[in-house]
């Protein structure tokens, strides 16, 4: 992830979120916080962004103007996916109105589009702590490692 | 208030950014994180998939493999701790993690052997789930506590045949 080394100017995009998660992204641009040190910076175009910040489990209204936002955002880009709705769909993984979750829009895109998937970072929680968003944004510009990995236990 | 004074206020304050990725952070003491599995304790029971509101934790039976296994999906999960309260074994506790962001997808894997049937040979249950039931139940039934369910309804329907016909 070496080339987004320098300062990752963020596109916000609600995608039917409940608002908490964007809250959250307030938080964070505090002075308390701070997200500005590692040059982060909310952006009001995807034209000139780095990378995309999804917030909501993407609902079908919201899903063509995912896919434009993400199709304007210039390589190479980044995909942040903030929430549980966002990671994985959350409550709303098999809700009629939401397609449930970043993997489906990947899907849709690779499916529809012929788009590859760009590389993301999922943050779970809901909604995050403001810290664990800290640590997403550290993991993406590779500051820290990623913690918790895929562990199988066999027992009897 | 004039502008000079502001300036002294900041002064006085000092900075108050947190320094976070690079020094630890205490988080209050009901905060639910990760939640964490000990699978010496697991039985397989399948409450936390009924209560799992966003299908986070689900349990599948694979018979083919013998095995019932749990699967834990941290991008789905809400964090909102009715595993852990369910838990008859308290196997899942609610640990202090949030540190969770990942690149591709988490999935914490329990696999449970599930036990087979003595008379029919099909595997039904985990032996854990056995002894915790028959710890619980009435020594009345506790003779069919190996059989499937299937076995179990078969020989209670025999039995009940035996006494009727002996009645006769």
């Amino acid at each position: 992830m070496s080339v987004y080394g320098k300062s990752i100017w963020v596109f916000h995009l609600n995608t039917g979120s409940c608002n908490s998660c964007d809250i959250e992204i307030l938080d964070v641009l505090t002075p308390y916080h701070d997200v500005e040190r590692f040059g982060i910076k909310l952006v009001a175009s995807p034209r000139h962004a780095d990378a995309l910040l999804l917030t909501g489990p993407i609902t079908r209204e919201t899903l063509p103007k995912v896919i434009e936002a993400l199709t304007a955002v210039p390589e190479p880009k980044l995909v942040i996916a903030l929430g549980s709705c966002a990671c994985g769909g959350g409550i709303w993984y098999d809700t009629y109105s939401t397609i449930g979750g970043l993997n489906e829009l990947y899907r849709i895109l690779k499916e529809e589009y012929g788009i590859v998937e760009p590389p993301t970072i999922k943050i779970p929680g809901c909604p995050p702590k403001p810290e664990s968003i800290i640590y997403g944004v550290a993991l993406a510009l590779g500051v820290v490692k990623q913690k918790v990995t895929t562990t199988k236990v066999r027992v009897d | 208030m004039s502008r000079l004074s502001w300036i002294k206020t900041s002064l006085e304050v000092g900075v108050v950014t947190k320094k976070y990725p690079f020094e630890r952070v205490e988080v209050p003491e009901a905060f639910r994180g990760l939640p964490e599995f000990d699978p010496s304790k697991c039985m397989g029971c399948t409450a936390c998939a009924n209560v799992c509101t966003p299908d986070a934790i689900r349990v599948v039976e694979d018979v083919n493999e013998g095995v019932r296994r749990l699967e834990y999906r941290v991008g789905k999960c809400i964090f909102c701790g009715r595993c852990a309260d369910v838990c008859p074994t308290s196997a899942i506790k609610m640990s202090k993690e949030f540190e969770l962001a990942y690149k591709d997808e988490v999935v914490y894997i329990i696999e449970i052997r599930l036990t087979n049937c003595p008379v029919c040979g099909k595997p039904f249950t985990t032996s854990r789930h056995l002894t915790h039931v028959s710890g619980k139940i009435y020594e009345e039934v506790l003779e069919n506590i190996n059989l499937c369910p299937d076995c179990r309804r078969r020989n209670n329907v025999n039995s009940i045949i035996r006494s009727a016909g002996a009645m006769r």
